[in-house]
């Protein structure tokens, strides 16, 4: 079997569970795709989804476990397409190729091309970022004294960032002074400017 | 109204005039601001040819005066020269008060930039990269941003340099340009004032 989004071999399980779907009515097929991207555009929902899942299979009376694993075969594919920047005819072909019939697979991928925006920038975001900045405060103020000088009055800059280091995230602390401060800025701004001349 | 400096210093200020030279004197001052020593007693007794006992307290009391001097910045020759008591030596009070006068401004950059402090930053480094591909998008083009910030912790003693870098998306980016953007704008009202 040739498929656009992925090169391995797959069980004939997933075959088998995407026929399976040929079995519901156009009612029936609309709900159920409507609760697998409401799941893809929320990933973190797997609760509500399983939920959303049990409850339809108790409204059709189907069984919720073989409903699941169906569900479990059909996330394959958005995972992969994803992966590929697959177009809406591949996702077609792919559905078809797969067993599902004309209606349903018409139906997926034209789903699939209206949530295809949201969905890449979901995965876009999901990207590895090192040391990854999260948050950063600041405060500043004008160093009044000190033990050696009695009176002083200095502009100084305290910045504190947030990075994240794995699960965890680290506090780093640094002072600068006002030369350092605008120098830093410069530095951000021409960072910017950078960034956008690839956009 | 500046505290004084007790006359015990003054009588012990008294031994630079058994210095051999002007800048004998103008030495002992300088490196007795830094701190006192041991070291820097024997060699001022030698110099001087006065005990290390003597030459310890006018190190000393030499550190007392140049320190007062910094702390109340005291920057005009009257305001040292009242310092003195009455009975003193008139041509070594005059060179005291130009040998402070003219480290003094030395003297208050170093004490600032020696102050207590959060690690300063020291250098800023960064790098534009273009993300063409990762684990879940095999095909992108989203740029990315590194920073490196590099920082010295004074009080730590020593080179204790300390790097971060940190990896900043256009979003963050733009964030923190806004915050940097803030911080200019309240720098520019109090400096206004």
């Amino acid at each position: 079997m040739q498929l656009h989004f992925t090169k391995d071999v797959l069980p004939d399980s997933v075959s088998a569970d995407f026929q399976n779907l040929n079995k519901l009515n156009e009612q029936q097929f609309l709900r159920l795709i409507e609760i697998l991207f409401q799941f893809l555009l929320e990933p973190k929902e797997t609760e509500r989804f399983m939920q959303q899942l049990g409850e339809f299979a108790g409204e059709h009376g189907m069984s919720a476990g073989p409903l699941r694993n169906v569900m479990k075969s059909v996330l394959l594919m958005p995972q992969g397409a994803l992966k590929k920047n697959l177009t809406v005819e591949q996702i077609k072909e792919d559905l078809l190729t797969l067993g599902l019939n004309e209606d349903k697979a018409t139906h997926f991928s034209q789903q699939w091309g209206e949530h295809y925006a949201v969905l890449s920038r979901l995965a876009v975001g999901q990207t590895l970022m090192v040391n990854q900045l999260v948050d950063m405060e600041w405060k500043f103020g004008v160093t009044v004294g000190t033990s050696e000088v009695q009176k002083v009055g200095n502009i100084f800059l305290q910045l504190k960032l947030v990075v994240r280091k794995g699960n965890s995230t680290e506090n780093v602390y640094m002072e600068l002074t006002l030369p350092q401060f605008y120098n830093f800025l410069h530095e951000m701004e021409r960072a910017k400017a950078s960034m956008e001349c690839f956009s | 109204m500046a505290a004084a400096v007790s006359s015990e210093h003054f009588s012990n200020l008294q031994l630079l005039l058994k210095a051999p030279s002007k800048d004998a004197v103008r030495d002992v001052c300088v490196q007795s601001h830094r701190g006192t020593s041991h070291r820097l007693a024997e060699s001022t007794a030698t110099t001087f040819s006065i005990s290390t006992g003597q030459a310890a307290q006018l190190v000393h009391s030499l550190h007392v005066l140049s320190h007062h001097v910094l702390f109340y910045n005291l920057s005009s020759p009257d305001q040292i020269l009242a310092l003195f008591p009455e009975s003193f030596h008139s041509s070594l009070k005059n060179l005291i008060t130009k040998i402070l006068l003219e480290n003094s401004p030395t003297w208050r950059t170093e004490a600032l930039s020696n102050q207590i402090s959060l690690p300063q930053l020291k250098e800023l480094d960064w790098r534009v990269d273009m993300v063409t591909g990762s684990d879940s998008v095999s095909r992108m083009s989203v740029p990315t941003c590194l920073v490196q910030l590099k920082m010295e912790d004074p009080s730590a003693g020593g080179e204790s340099v300390s790097a971060v870098t940190v990896e900043l998306s256009r979003e963050s980016l733009d964030t923190i340009l806004d915050g940097l953007g803030r911080i200019r704008d309240q720098l520019s009202v109090v400096a206004g004032k």
